[in-house]
């Protein structure tokens, strides 16, 4: 091993992306469930299950109550707060039958066509997106 | 003796192995992504070039691995690997065939090179190891090589660093240059480019810098090597740090190596579409 890394400073870092949720093992830990229920929805039994009551498949799962509410929901941006990954998150969405370009640009604010035709002009520039603390 | 002859790198979007599968390749959204992959296929179906076996540089997405087990190096060594049931059905693709011996015998060395590597049996692949094959070989019956699934952690932080990654890819040649039998390899690294697929940054896209980075494979891959995690998700998106990735394929290759083709289109989805074929040094 060459060199050690500050762990506080890396992690600092990963705060300091604006609109940005890392999936670092704090959320990974804060998410296990949410994301462990997210992951049951590759089985067409259990989305089966979920699509006929949300609210009593969620019981079966210790989340917590902010988490649940937030599924059901469908507030994206919220779930990544408290611990989704968005690769989880996937097997909710997908089982609305949504693509991702329609669950991604739900959590910019934008409507899917106006999100659309900024990835066809080229997406969204990194100007002014890469640090909060630093602005640039 | 077993050798590396080329390097493929190419993103490995959902959508483009949908697009093949339901025939729309020839669509105004898709016709300009697949035309970058022409000269690929040409130059892969070559016997000349074509490889016995290739080592597939992947990340799995909460397909094959969940919460419960997140190796950052896992290798496939089993004798073959199903296409995975995403939640929408397995994608109607060739079963993936390994070449076992090849990969036990990776494996071992790669554990005895240091580094400590998971070894998988049974595993379903996502579309991060079947759209490049699809992309690279079309919709043949078989896949025409033998492949070697190498799945890296780059959901849960901290994923490996560049550093490791290319040093892994170091490791990769010594081992392959090891295996008495006389093969052709190619190592892939998938992934990639600039990509966010969460809040609401997504849709991020970096071309500068994307395109430095597919200069540097050739120009000066010591930078692309010490790149820190901040920069790429800060310049190329949270999702962008996949390309992480593309530097195990880069350091499998050796030193001086030859840029045969480059491709860069966006959007596809939500992402840039990278691809690049380098030659490996001799």
């Amino acid at each position: 091993m060459s060199k050690h890394t500050d762990i506080h400073e890396y992690l600092a870092e990963l705060e300091d992306i604006p609109g940005t949720r890392i999936y670092t093992t704090k959320r990974a830990r804060q998410g296990y469930w949410l994301n462990q229920m997210g992951m049951s929805l590759m089985k067409p039994e259990n989305r089966e299950r979920w699509k006929a009551d949300e609210r009593k498949y969620l019981e079966d799962w210790p989340m917590t109550d902010a988490q649940k509410e937030a599924l059901l929901a469908r507030d994206y941006n919220r779930l990544l707060d408290l611990g989704g990954n968005v690769y989880y998150l996937a097997k909710v969405f997908s089982a609305d039958g949504l693509s991702f370009v329609q669950a991604v640009a739900s959590m910019t604010g934008m409507s899917v066509d106006d999100y659309k035709a900024m990835m066809m002009a080229g997406g969204r520039s990194p100007q002014g997106n890469r640090s909060i603390k630093g602005g640039y | 003796m077993a050798r590396i002859t080329a390097g493929v790198a190419t993103s490995h979007v959902p959508l483009l192995g949908v697009g093949i599968d339901q025939g729309k390749m020839e669509e105004d959204y898709f016709k300009p992504i697949y035309a970058g992959y022409e000269w690929s296929k040409r130059w892969i179906a070559d016997p000349e070039n074509k490889p016995d076996v290739v080592i597939l540089v992947y990340n799995d997405h909460a397909t094959a691995f969940d919460m419960n087990l997140i190796p950052t190096f896992a290798i496939g060594c089993a004798e073959e690997f199903q296409p995975a049931d995403e939640g929408w059905g397995r994608r109607p693709v060739p079963v993936v065939k390994n070449d076992a011996d090849f990969a036990w015998h990776l494996a071992q060395s790669l554990i005895l090179d240091e580094f400590d590597m998971t070894i998988i049996n049974k595993m379903d692949v996502d579309h991060g190891l079947t759209v490049p094959l699809s992309l690279m070989f079309g919709q043949p019956a078989e896949w025409p090589v033998k492949v070697v699934p190498l799945a890296v952690n780059v959901v849960t932080y901290p994923p490996p660093s560049g550093n490791r990654c290319y040093a892994l890819g170091e490791a990769i040649r010594n081992a392959v240059e090891s295996y008495d039998k006389d093969l052709k390899v190619q190592v892939w690294g998938t992934g990639g480019m600039s990509h966010q697929l969460q809040g609401p940054r997504a849709g991020l896209i970096n071309k500068e810098w994307d395109q430095r980075f597919l200069d540097d494979l050739t120009a000066d891959p010591l930078r692309l090597r010490h790149i820190p995690h901040i920069e790429y998700l800060r310049e190329t998106g949270s999702e962008g740090i996949e390309t992480v990735m593309w530097l195990i394929m880069r350091g499998a290759l050796g030193g001086d190596v030859k840029e045969l083709h480059r491709h860069y289109h966006v959007p596809g989805s939500n992402t840039a579409v990278g691809h690049i074929v380098l030659e490996a040094a001799p």
